[in-house]
């Protein structure tokens, strides 16, 4: 290990610099994100051509009702779940920066509020997916729906697109609960702020996922 | 040279803001969410280029808080910047060409 690797800034971190000059874990984190924004936009853009492609063909058989979750279930659901997920970077934020001047009973509270928030989301989802499996929508390109075979490839996009952010969010959640308790088992660890920003930096990439999800596939 | 080099990034990536100043983002945030379902709600008297340009903008003006100030890009490292911002602008461009390419009107896979 180098030299640079143990020193600790005035901050109490002990940062691992790489050759770039800075840290490595949250280099890698940041490249992490560069990549999973490469896969949304994947599921994202095909979400939207399927449903252009077949939006016609629904709503001449006048199943696009059923079809739709923002005219199926409204947005009421989902400016909700925006609201929730939005506050949760907020208290992420404010965790943060609760670490960084070592006032950690705040630390804790805001920590948990994001853990709170985003198990609600989490919820609401479910509620979603569960609702709408129930009226007809499936994760299947083909399937009967009061009596005829609907062929859309409409469900599978939105599954796969929503589920794998709500998968996104639960293992953030599960990431956020093992930092809390590092934490508080750990309060003098050097390694705290650091270990704070990296969840505080993927919990606000899938919020900036929602908001770009929220935008196209609900409000368009 | 190299751990000078060193300092100053740090220096960089440790710019931080109060309490205050999230709440005040987090609010903006807020009311942007707002004012986008507003308009949503809205559509169909302002027509639908305007309700789309509107949710653009406001969309990105949104996201572009979230990265800047709640994950600290700003003032953040150029590497952070450059890893990030990168394969943004390759994700934007293949979601606007792929949907150029099969769109009914002038797509060629339509």
């Amino acid at each position: 290990m180098s030299a640079t690797s143990h020193a600790h800034d005035e901050a109490g971190q002990a940062p691992l610099v790489g050759s770039l000059g800075v840290d490595s874990r949250k280099l890698g984190l940041w490249a992490f994100i560069g990549s999973e924004t490469l896969f949304f936009t994947a599921l994202i853009t095909t979400h939207l051509i399927f449903y252009a492609r077949t939006k016609a063909d629904l709503a001449a058989k006048g199943m696009l009702e059923h079809m739709d979750p923002k005219l199926y279930l409204g947005i009421d659901l989902t400016t909700i779940l925006a609201a929730i997920l939005l506050a949760s970077s907020l208290t992420m934020v404010l965790a943060l920066a609760a670490t960084k001047s070592k006032e950690w009973p705040k630390f804790r509270f805001w920590l948990l509020a994001t853990i709170v928030l985003g198990s609600a989301f989490v919820l609401g989802q479910v509620y979603e997916f569960t609702h709408l499996y129930h009226e007809g929508l499936k994760l299947a390109p083909q399937y009967v729906y009061e009596g005829e075979t609907v062929k859309s490839l409409f469900g599978v996009t939105f599954f796969v697109m929503t589920g794998f952010h709500g998968l996104h969010v639960t293992l953030g959640v599960v990431w956020l609960i093992a930092v809390y308790f590092k934490v508080r088992r750990f309060a003098a660890s050097p390694e705290n702020p650091m270990d704070v920003e990296l969840v505080g930096l993927y919990w606000h990439f899938v919020d900036l996922v929602w908001v770009a999800i929220f935008t196209l596939v609900y409000l368009i | 040279m190299a751990e000078h080099a060193t300092h100053d990034q740090h220096a960089e990536s440790h710019e931080s803001h109060s309490t205050r100043f999230y709440w005040m983002i987090g609010a903006i945030l807020a009311v942007i969410t707002a004012v986008e379902v507003a308009i949503f709600l809205v559509k169909d008297t302002i027509g639908h280029e305007l309700f789309l340009a509107i949710l653009f903008i406001l969309s990105i003006a949104k996201g572009a808080g979230v990265v800047m100030y709640f994950m600290h890009l700003r003032g953040d490292a150029r590497i952070f910047q450059l890893v990030f911002i990168v394969p943004f602008l390759l994700a934007v461009t293949l979601c606007l060409g792929f949907l150029t390419i099969f769109s009914h009107h002038v797509g060629i896979a339509g």
